[in-house]
């Protein structure tokens, strides 16, 4: 099992901390389509639960939204209906304001909660971002390291070990709460990358969590999301295991499509 | 040694005061008519920060600081004239507030800027079929990456004077004012004075400073310009402590020249509390701002700025620090700057926010009268 405190974040992403409305899970944003450069952590995608909310208040303040009220304590009613405002309302407004969490960020926040309280450390310093030889790169990824780990750099061989894939071949033993399963160079295009985190492994069923955008979902119903892969055939690939997602399996399963189309799918464990 | 019985110039200067309050107060309805009239009013459809509550400062009008400027500059030029003293304030003054009015009115009535980026110049660099096309694109690389940067520090509403362009303006107007310490006002001026410990000769390196001063307090007075009546009563009080401090010292231009700047802003301040009849604009604001840099330095206070201007350094500071923390480190120190904005989204209201940061103000004036005095 993870430990409490990234249970915890994953819990607030999945429920996010609004005062006053419940189950406002939170959306899928990646900032490479507003490629927002310096900006907030929380408008580029990588922002924690508290970050996001944070974020939205002053927005809706700023902007008069009536989300929350003059303080920014608590929800407010919906001006029109006169109704409390509902999740899909608090969702919808998050969307429209690009916030929201991307694959890579939501891992690197809750793994980032996970060694804090097991290890004491903040794994994200301990990445290997850039070389020095890129002074300023190097600078920026120093101070801002969250936002510059993506998944390229969580499959990097300096910063993770291969636990199956690779050279390893394919022995689902030595799965743990905490490893990565990477999917690099997928999509239509290959354009893609894609991370998901393993959560619990009981038996043969690999639970994880993940931050995505499934394109049957449409614009606001997407965000962090919950899976599991079932081994049914413990001596072969990922592929030819089970996955199921939203109730979903096979070509159905959007996550599943994804890591089909993957040119590298593995699981790795961060060496930290 | 202070020449506390200068009673007949503190007379002279209450005068002054006096007269620039009654003129003020005559002309405000005037030029609230003109402001009308040429519809120089804020408007809601381009202007971003006039949302939620602020909808409201929607049709107020704007460059109601000329008031102060114009004011300010007929009565010195008619009453107290001086060669030395008083003619290079009004000048620099009046090139911040011209710099002021032709952002307030490209703001008002200019259409949306083409705004290019460096990469943009190097793509048309490398197109361009013209040779001299090219060239020009080439040369004004620096300037279009000056832009970029100054771009980070604000807003990019594309319309008006961009930041690059102001800079280069209040530039101009610190240099002409370091130009005159420098030369004019004699040696005694190239030592700067230090609180408790007498003055320390620093030569021609004056220069960038004051130049520095005038360029940062001209841009605080225009950033802490966004709630009504705050600049204005702030600046009272920063100017009061300027009078003060030049009748103390027997300074018989900058007594009564102050006194006229204090009385302007006291009527221009009864037409800008909240609801407010019109706003001070860059022209005001920048204008005011510079005169206040200079007022300070030409008694040779210029370290005691930071009090006597304390709310103004105190919101470009949150300005600046904002930015740092955003670009560097990816979250907010403010929830809103300038300071204000911050104060407004935690729940005060804007009456709450002007009058405490008045009081503050005249704190830290009193402050920096008892250090210049000791």
């Amino acid at each position: 099992m993870l430990s409490p405190a990234a249970e915890k974040i994953i819990n607030d992403y999945f429920n996010l901390p609004l005062p006053g409305i419940a189950n406002v899970r939170c959306p899928y944003f990646n900032n490479s389509r507003a490629n927002q450069r310096g900006q907030l952590r929380a408008l580029t995608g990588k922002g924690t639960p508290n970050e996001i909310i944070a974020e939205a208040k002053i927005i809706s303040l700023q902007y008069k939204s009536g989300l929350f009220c003059k303080n920014g304590d608590c929800a407010e009613k919906n001006d029109h209906t006169g109704a409390p405002f509902t999740a899909d309302e608090v969702v919808k407004f998050l969307v429209d304001h690009n916030l929201g969490i991307e694959c890579s960020g939501f891992v690197s926040q809750v793994l980032r909660a996970h060694f804090q309280e097991t290890k004491k450390i903040d794994f994200t310093k301990k990445m290997f971002i850039v070389p020095p030889s890129h002074l300023l790169r190097w600078l920026l990824a120093k101070l801002r390291p969250i936002e510059n780990i993506s998944v390229r750099v969580l499959a990097d061989d300096a910063n993770s070990n291969h636990v199956i894939g690779g050279a390893i071949g394919y022995n689902y033993e030595n799965v743990l709460p905490g490893d990565v399963v990477i999917m690099l160079d997928t999509g239509p295009l290959g354009k893609r990358n894609h991370i998901l985190l393993i959560t619990a492994k009981t038996g043969a069923i690999i639970n994880y969590v993940h931050a995505r955008a499934w394109t049957s979902e449409g614009r606001y119903n997407h965000g962090v999301s919950r899976g599991t892969i079932t081994i049914m055939n413990p001596l072969k690939t990922l592929l030819e295991q089970t996955w199921t997602e939203k109730e979903l399996s096979g070509d159905k399963n959007e996550t599943f499509i994804e890591a089909k189309q993957a040119r590298i799918l593995e699981i790795k464990r961060l060496k930290v | 040694m202070p020449s506390i019985f200068a009673v007949g110039l503190l007379h002279q200067s209450l005068f002054f005061l006096i007269l620039s309050t009654v003129v003020t107060f005559l002309l405000a309805p005037l030029l609230t008519k003109i402001l009308y009239k040429y519809k120089i009013v804020r408007r809601a459809d381009f202007d971003y920060t006039l949302q939620g509550d602020r909808s409201e400062k929607a049709g107020t009008p704007i460059m109601g600081g000329l008031l102060v400027i114009v004011v300010v500059i007929g009565i010195t030029m008619l009453f107290n004239w001086d060669r030395r003293y008083t003619y290079v304030p009004i000048g620099a003054m009046t090139i911040a507030a011209v710099l002021g009015a032709a952002d307030d009115l490209l703001n008002v009535f200019g259409g949306k800027r083409r705004l290019r980026t460096v990469k943009n110049k190097f793509l048309l660099i490398k197109v361009h079929k013209k040779w001299y096309m090219k060239l020009w694109h080439a040369i004004t690389v620096p300037w279009t990456a000056l832009h970029e940067f100054t771009s980070m520090f604000g807003s990019k509403q594309g319309r008006g004077l961009q930041a690059h362009e102001k800079l280069l303006l209040q530039f101009a107007a610190g240099a002409v004012t370091a130009w005159w310490v420098y030369t004019r006002l004699g040696e005694s001026w190239h030592s700067i004075w230090i609180p408790f410990d007498g003055s320390v000769y620093i030569g021609w390196l004056i220069i960038p400073i004051i130049i520095f001063f005038v360029m940062f307090t001209a841009n605080a007075v225009n950033i802490a310009d966004g709630l009504d009546g705050l600049a204005g009563g702030s600046l009272i009080v920063a100017f009061a402590g300027l009078m003060a401090l030049s009748w103390v010292e027997g300074r018989t231009a900058f007594t009564p020249f102050n006194a006229t700047v204090i009385g302007s802003l006291i009527a221009y301040t009864y037409f800008n509390v909240k609801p407010a009849r019109f706003q001070m604009g860059d022209v005001g604001s920048l204008g005011l701002g510079t005169l206040l840099a200079i007022n300070a330095i030409a008694i040779n206070k210029i370290l005691l700025l930071p009090l006597l201007a304390f709310i103004f350094y105190i919101e470009i500071f949150s300005v600046i620090l904002q930015v740092l923390f955003r670009r560097l480190l990816g979250r907010r120190l403010f929830k809103m700057s300038p300071l204000h904005h911050h104060f407004e989204l935690s729940g005060w209201n804007e009456e709450k926010i002007v009058m405490r940061f008045w009081i503050i103000q005249a704190f830290m004036v009193i402050v920096a009268l008892w250090i210049a005095l000791r």
